[in-house]
């Protein structure tokens, strides 16, 4: 296949290019049939806003959502750096230690398969209605792919590499900061890109439930004063919030990990 | 202790002798116990290139494992440069089946590893990976990363990182095991010219009877369950070896008395 490409780089961008376009093109035909039938039909703006409505709404009230997307952010970076810290260093005493694996494991098994946002109204007993709640059940939500893909990561090293490294004379710490954590991170990655996806979903019924900021709580509370249209944009500062947060995790991964930009 | 001595220089070291007397390896105990190797005495002179060569499971691996001492002895010992071996040693270069580079380091970065783990001067590393490179045939291979190394090519590099630091000995375990026969004979031609040069003891294990003729000086040919060495056979062929080892009108002798080993053994039936 790379017989008759003269630069690879550029051919790539214009692919890219090409998908974007056509995702943009898609998007506009769904926005002006949306647009057509609401206008057509004349569908009240309280029932359901046109994209007009609610696009100018974005606009007008850029400030106010911009103030609560960084609300979530916050809580949500929070939550979500918190659930790497302790997931990884655990998921490396479950497998280092096999006493730890055999009692600790189920009950981690057990918290996971556990529908996660259960726990918020406990939290608000002890907590009280503010961002910890959010940031705790965040960090439940992402805490579990971590902990299970950094763990299945330090068990995926070849263990035939630790007579080398100890034929090195190389240090337990040497060991795991130049080979065992590296070779794991595309592991932990996988996780990390799981652990986001949840952690966005989570911290937006989060703030439903037991915030006084954030998108969550400036959707609820427009949802009670039927305030629709502020609803979709809130929508889709919550999509742009989850997007940028996505997109930072495959930059994160193809700037720490250039030896994973393989091609296909 | 002189093998373990923390940071260790680069400076040229000639190859270790290995003597082990009554080296056994058993695993488990009681009714359970596996008696897969020994005992079996082994007596390696400095810069000598000897074979093990033997049926599936019949120890080799374990014995290279127990020589180095990274795998523990049930019973026996093993003097390496005349001192009792208390520790995994360090002044050795270990080659695998596979290749075993890390994938997240492109191949110069692969072989400098021994460099930040031992902490040895980075520059004089760096030219030595660099010369090593080039007597390996890897010029220009470098900044590549392992996924973009053909399977020779990757376990030339990792020839090198194991030879990188000097070692007084080198330990291969079957290195060429998972070529295609074309490579294996260019890469043993271009062992053999290392080795030549450089004259580390070399512990060489492997599955091919030409592999073990082509390189070795001595060829030990073990038995299965538990694992004993059967014949020794000194290998008096001139070097560098030829690519084609019918040449020497010797090589079909020494390769039909390993054949005629091998059948009495029952490793062969036909």
């Amino acid at each position: 296949m790379k017989l008759q490409s003269p630069s690879p780089g550029r051919e790539l961008a214009l692919a890219w290019l090409r998908s974007a376009l056509l995702t943009v093109l898609a998007v506009c035909i769904v926005m002006g049939v949306w647009q057509g039938l609401a206008a057509w039909f004349q569908v009240p703006v309280w029932l359901f806003p046109k994209p007009s409505d609610f696009m100018l709404r974005f606009f007008s009230d850029f400030p106010l959502l911009l103030h609560h997307a960084l609300a979530t952010s916050r809580t949500l970076l929070l939550g979500f750096v918190l659930g790497v810290a302790i997931a990884v260093p655990l998921a490396l005493a479950i497998v280092s230690i096999g006493a730890l694996e055999r009692g600790l494991f189920p009950v981690i098994v057990f918290l996971n398969i556990m529908p996660k946002t259960v726990i918020g109204p406990i939290l608000i007993v002890w907590f009280g209605i503010g961002p910890l709640v959010s940031v705790v059940i965040v960090f439940l939500m992402c805490f579990f792919p971590v902990l299970v893909d950094a763990m299945s990561g330090f068990r995926a090293v070849d263990p035939r590499l630790y007579y080398i490294t100890r034929s090195m004379g190389a240090s337990p710490s040497q060991t795991f900061w130049r080979v065992r954590l590296p070779a794991s991170m595309t592991h932990i990655f996988a996780g990390m890109k799981i652990g986001v996806v949840k952690a966005a979903e989570g911290v937006i019924i989060a703030e439903f439930i037991a915030s006084s900021s954030g998108l969550g709580y400036l959707i609820m509370r427009a949802s009670g004063s039927m305030d629709m249209t502020l609803m979709f944009s809130g929508l889709i500062m919550a999509a742009l919030v989850a997007l940028v947060f996505n997109t930072a995790m495959s930059v994160g991964e193809a700037v720490l990990m250039p030896w994973t930009r393989r091609p296909e | 202790m002189a093998h373990n001595s923390a940071p260790t220089t680069a400076s040229p070291t000639i190859g270790a002798s290995i003597v082990a007397k009554g080296l056994t390896k058993v695993y488990g105990r009681g009714s359970d116990a596996f008696h897969a190797l020994g005992p079996i005495d082994l007596d390696i002179k400095p810069g000598e290139f000897v074979s093990l060569i033997g049926p599936s499971g019949c120890g080799k691996s374990t014995t290279m494992l127990m020589v180095s001492g990274l795998e523990p002895i049930t019973d026996g010992v093993v003097e390496v440069d005349g001192k009792p071996l208390t520790r995994p040693i360090s002044e050795i270069g270990i080659v695998f089946q596979d290749h075993l580079l890390l994938d997240f380091r492109t191949a110069i970065s692969n072989v400098m590893l021994q460099q930040e783990i031992r902490r040895l001067p980075r520059a004089e590393m760096k030219e030595r990976a660099q010369a090593l490179f080039a007597q390996l045939g890897l010029q220009g291979a470098e900044e590549k990363y392992p996924w973009q190394l053909s399977g020779g090519m990757r376990q030339r590099v990792s020839i090198a990182r194991a030879l990188v630091h000097d070692p007084s000995m080198l330990i291969m375990d079957e290195p060429f095991g998972a070529l295609d026969a074309i490579s294996r004979t260019q890469i043993r031609h271009d062992l053999e010219m290392l080795w030549l040069e450089k004259r580390k003891t070399v512990l060489f294990i492997t599955h091919s009877i030409e592999e073990a003729v082509g390189l070795s000086d001595r060829v030990l040919v073990m038995s299965k369950s538990p694992g004993r060495i059967v014949e020794e056979i000194a290998i008096d062929l001139p070097r560098p070896r030829p690519a084609h080892l019918g040449e020497y009108p010797e090589f079909s002798v020494y390769a039909k008395r390993i054949y005629t080993i091998f059948e009495k053994l029952g490793i062969y039936k036909f």
